[in-house]
């Protein structure tokens, strides 16, 4: 394999690579702002630029300086076998001071008012490669703050025109918004005139600025970068699979970044992804149990609600009535499985579906006209929910027959339905006419069933329930989603579960210890019980502790699908787990606030 | 082969047919028609060339050793031959075997004016140029990119074009898809447009025209790859000069002997400048104008026989050889030699497009580097970072040291600026932060004490009487 010597390291490399790619594949930082791994190299920045001694053909291979021995972009520059390239000799060191301190004298340096601040390369490169004072006393270029879309800021003043935004919207999305106006320092960022950066990934270029010119309006000022904690996660909201970060601090979420991953979303998002969340601190969370007394739907504790709902499903189910099950597209993978573990568990013959999965419009191709199948597409889901296929897997492989939607509907107004339980977890109001008919404790007053009702947001469907548990949105709760491409990926629990609601993976594994009739984890006081003998058994005094029911933990529940139902085997072997790349940064102490 | 020396003997060539002195009167100036081109030798060239192979051309022009003349003195013949062969068993223009001419007529360097001579006044003998170039080079489509200030020259190209296309110069039955073209080359069509530029400096470098050609911002583009090879909408592509272009005429009509007749052989060694050279003479002269020159003239002869001496008598002071870019010849450089050796032997960047702009001992020098400052910082691109903000810094700073607003340290602050933007070879992607760093630095090196004595003084803490 070809090797390449970056400033003392000696570096393997696939020929076609530039030196600064494989500077980043080796962990080694060559400073760089128009650079970007899923845009057209301009080379324009001019503060990657290294020297180097390249070995000559024509003179027995010898070493040589590369270019007599001039500064060159190392971004643009493709690495040659036996080159030994320096950005850290005195000239690329003199010249990154220099682009350092011209990038800085039109820039306003209002750090302590800019949301990038925290995040920014101008203050990062400015502590790693800059000087530290500027000689600059003249009057800056100043340029106004525009308007340019509705979900972004522009502060033209802030930006060094490093154009990675102007070709994201000429090569990713192909919709050209934006241009470089004007000449020389008086060049800025602008959209023509009467077009909005209105797009469906438009908002991509906030993350793709390096510095604090594209912001984003519902972020601006709303928290400190440095207080927020990123959890890797999977987008919640759309079939893509989409890796994000949710970014969150104190239990609030704040807003939601792409984590990139070639295979699948590359380095972007959806906008309907990254402002997608807003459900997650809706004011009509469900935020409290509620069963029905005498008639009327009462707030209660986790004890009386389960209490009702086993007693209710039992009482209901047998002598021929069916239990039937509607688990939402937008449950995790593990929580299906343990809701149908509990179903089966009350009902064996339990009819189940999958719940109504929402779409709008078509799929759409980014840029326009590419082949769907195009590498370097984006493609932009109308099915809107995660999980409709990761669903459909794990109750097939759990039942006989999994119902779609509408069957499911039809099939629950039939006589032979006992009881019910459905789950929401929607975004939006899912209680439409043909779901509030079907699911209802005496579908067109006729006879009466046991409605158990699991879900995140209030619609009018809790009045047709007898027990009401709250669930947990996607960011409260790790699991694992099935894409539109029919990859498994597993996330992670980002902040806390709203106020008493717990996940529905939780409700489940409590119920079917309710079922056993060990107490649930709800009834802290029974923790440690003395169990009897096992039947065969000389009866022995000793105290143990119960089997009772266990915290819900996706990865343990992962392992236990896949060992006791072949047809779930990949969620043993094919789940892909969020990578975190833990970045350290040399000389700099990361401390937990 | 060649003279050393120039020989003080005016021979026009290139202005044949454009009356100059001491020739001709710049009165007697008019439009050469297609006819009046033909009745005076024109287009015999054209003939001539079509009887040969192309290759055979390419040799001769590079055994002339044409140097573009458009600043950089690259030899044309040797451009040529960068060029990629057409793909076997098609011809030029056959798709996957487009192939580009650019002629480069954005003359945007500030006081050039020679090649507004050509195609104002005989537009076909670059018509013809043009027309020897595609054959040789086997060019289907030709683009003149001419700046978008010459209204009345793009009006006379467009009326020579338009002549050119009726007499099958160009078009369906264009020379080299007729039976004139006898020299073994294969048949195709060749076309000619005439692209007016939008008045911006940058667009005369050459990537940076065939981004303007191709309808995008003038953006210089990173090489490799280099035209030749990926110009014009990715195809392989030939930029020359409308001056370069013209000397063809009469290197294919008379052979190359005759070219190199003309001009001077190097006398440090490098490669010769043969020919003769439209030179465009402005600043503090009595008779400012564009004459035609053999390479070697001194600038000294140039002004005190040609254009009437220094303006009311006054002495020489400075001047810019051509073109802002390549610096400037000091006082003492008067008998600077005007060929495409002065750039090694006089401290300058080089000949450029030897249009000199000459400055009397009344010229405040500090005055000069703030407005050559204030043209490269409004014609920057704004690509990279270095150009497109050391421009306007050293502008201010600049127009500090003009004002005497400004201390020792901003002088070499000044000068460290320029030498970070650019100094060939420079950090940037295109030459104009090089072009503007040397004619900063050539300025303040040989002008330094005028700066000097225009910076504030120093606070210097003296103690007066002390042991």
């Amino acid at each position: 394999m070809p090797t390449i010597t970056i400033n003392g390291v000696a570096c393997e490399f696939t020929k076609g690579q530039m030196i600064l790619q494989v500077a980043h594949a080796n962990g080694l930082d060559i400073p760089s702002y128009c650079y970007h791994d899923g845009l057209t190299i301009v080379a324009s920045c001019r503060i990657c630029l290294g020297e180097a001694m390249a070995p000559n053909p024509r003179n027995e291979g010898k070493l040589e300086p590369y270019m007599g021995g001039k500064l060159f972009p190392t971004c643009q520059t493709a690495a040659v076998d036996g080159m030994v390239v320096n950005t850290d000799s005195t000239k690329a060191v003199a010249n990154q001071k220099a682009v350092m301190e011209y990038l800085l004298i039109n820039h306003p340096l209002d750090c302590p008012v800019c949301d990038q601040s925290g995040e920014c390369l101008l203050q990062d490169y400015s502590f790693s490669y800059g000087r530290g004072a500027s000689r600059f006393e003249e009057q800056k270029v100043k340029q106004p703050k525009k308007d340019v879309g509705p979900n972004i800021l522009l502060y033209s003043d802030r930006c060094i025109l490093c154009t990675r935004c102007v070709r994201f919207t000429r090569e990713v999305t192909g919709t050209s918004e934006l241009y470089v106006n004007g000449r020389g320092n008086k060049s800025e960022i602008d959209v023509f005139p009467g077009v909005a950066l209105d797009n469906p990934l438009a908002s991509n270029v906030i993350d793709l600025c390096p510095v604090g010119a594209l912001l984003d309006k519902e972020f601006l000022f709303a928290q400190r970068v440095w207080f927020l904690r990123s959890t890797p996660s999977i987008d919640g909201i759309t079939a893509s699979g989409d890796n994000i970060w949710i970014e969150h601090n104190e239990g609030k979420v704040y807003r939601v970044k792409p984590r990139e991953n070639l295979a699948i979303n590359k380095w972007w998002i959806t906008d309907e992804v990254r402002y997608g969340w807003k459900h997650v601190h809706a004011e009509h969370r469900l935020r409290s149990p509620m069963r029905r007394k005498h008639g009327a739907l009462i707030e209660d504790d986790y004890k009386r609600a389960y209490e009702d709902t086993i007693a209710g499903l039992k009482k209901a189910v047998g002598g021929g009535k069916r239990l039937a099950l509607l688990v939402s597209p937008n449950l995790t993978c593990e929580e299906a499985y343990a809701l149908g573990t509990l179903a089966k568990l009350i009902d064996p013959q339990a009819v189940f579906g999958v719940g109504p999965v929402p779409f709008v419009g078509e799929d759409q191709t980014f840029p326009p006209g590419a082949a769907a199948d195009d590498a370097k597409a984006f493609t932009v889901r109308a099915e809107k929910a995660p999980n409709a296929r990761g669903v459909q897997r794990v109750l097939g492989a759990i039942g006989q027959m999994v119902l779609d939607a509408d069957a499911f509907l039809a099939r629950v107004k039939e006589p032979d339905i006992g009881a019910i339980v459905a789950t929401g977890n929607y975004r939006e109001d899912w209680a439409t006419a043909e779901v509030l008919g079907a699911i209802d404790r005496a579908p067109g007053g006729g006879e009466s069933r046991f409605v158990v009702l699991l879900d995140t947001h209030g619609t009018p469907l809790i009045d047709h329930a007898d027990v009401v548990i709250p669930g947990a949105t996607w960011t409260e709760k790790a699991g694992t989603f099935e894409n539109a491409e029919k990859v498994l990926q597993a996330f992670e629990q980002a902040i806390p579960v709203i106020e008493l609601a717990k996940t529905e993976g939780q409700i489940a594994l409590d119920l079917i210890a309710e079922f056993h009739g060990t107490p649930g984890l709800a009834d802290h006081r029974a923790s440690v019980v003395i169990v009897d003998e096992q039947p065969g058994q000389v009866p022995q005094a000793v105290e143990v502790v119960a089997p009772r029911s266990r915290l819900f933990n996706a990865a343990d529940i992962r392992t236990e699908m896949a060992d006791r139902y072949p047809g779930l085997s990949a969620f043993a072997t094919d789940v892909v787990l969020p990578s975190v790349d833990a970045e350290k940064v040399e000389g700099v102490e990361m401390v937990e606030l | 082969m060649g003279k050393t020396a120039y020989d003080g003997t005016p021979r026009h060539l290139l202005c044949k047919r454009i009356p100059t002195p001491p020739f001709g009167d710049w009165n007697d100036r008019h439009y050469v028609d297609y006819d009046e081109y033909v009745a005076t030798g024109g287009y015999v060239a054209l003939r001539k060339s079509l009887a040969q192979s192309p290759d055979a051309v390419t040799q001769e022009v590079k055994k002339a050793v044409v140097r573009g003349r458009g600043g950089a003195g690259f030899p044309a013949g040797v451009k040529w031959t960068f060029l990629p062969p057409v793909p076997e068993g098609k011809a030029p223009g056959d798709p996957g075997a487009e192939r580009y001419l650019a002629v480069n007529a954005d003359e945007s360097e500030p006081g050039t004016f020679k090649d507004r001579l050509l195609m104002e006044f005989d537009p076909h003998q670059l018509l013809e140029g043009i027309a020897i170039c595609c054959h040789a080079c086997g060019l289907n489509k030709a683009y003149i990119f001419i700046r978008g200030e010459y209204y009345l020259q793009a009006e006379r190209l467009e009326r020579a074009l338009a002549e050119a296309y009726e007499k099958g110069i160009f078009g369906e039955k264009c020379v080299q898809n007729s039976d004139a073209n006898s020299g073994g080359g294969p048949r195709f069509r060749v076309d000619c447009y005439v692209h007016r530029g939008a008045g911006a400096y940058i667009c005369g470098e050459e990537t940076a025209l065939l981004e303007a050609i191709e309808g995008k911002r003038g953006y210089p583009r990173i090489k490799p790859p280099f035209p030749a090879v990926e110009g014009l909408f990715g195809r392989p592509t030939v930029i020359n000069n409308v001056e370069t272009l013209c000397h063809l005429t009469l290197i294919m009509d008379e052979g190359a002997e005759a070219f190199m007749a003309q001009g001077v052989e190097s006398t440090i060694g490098g490669p010769p400048s043969y020919g003769t050279k439209l030179m465009g003479m402005s600043g503090h002269v009595e008779r400012p104008g564009c004459y035609e020159f053999e390479l070697g003239i001194p600038l000294r002869l140039f002004v005190e026989e040609h254009c009437g001496g220094m303006r009311n008598g006054k002495a020489f002071k400075a001047a810019i050889p051509g073109g802002v870019s390549m610096g400037i010849l000091g006082t003492d450089q008067y008998d600077a030699e005007l060929d495409f050796d002065i750039g090694r032997k006089y401290d300058v960047l080089g000949l450029g497009t030897a249009c000199p702009t000459v400055f009397d001992e009344d010229t405040d020098m500090v005055a000069v580097a703030r407005n050559i400052s204030r043209f490269y910082k409004h014609e920057s691109c704004g690509q990279c970072t270095p150009c497109r903000e050391g421009s306007g810094w050293l502008y201010q700073l600049l127009c500090r040291l003009t004002d005497g607003d400004a201390r020792a340290k901003d002088l070499d602050l000044t000068l460290e600026l320029a030498e970070s933007m650019g100094s060939m070879p420079g950090t940037t992607i295109c030459g104009l932060a090089d072009g503007n760093n040397f004619a900063m630095r050539t300025i303040i090196q040989k002008f330094r004490s005028e700066f000097e004595a225009k910076l504030k003084p120093a606070f210097v803490t003296a103690t007066v009487g002390a042991s």
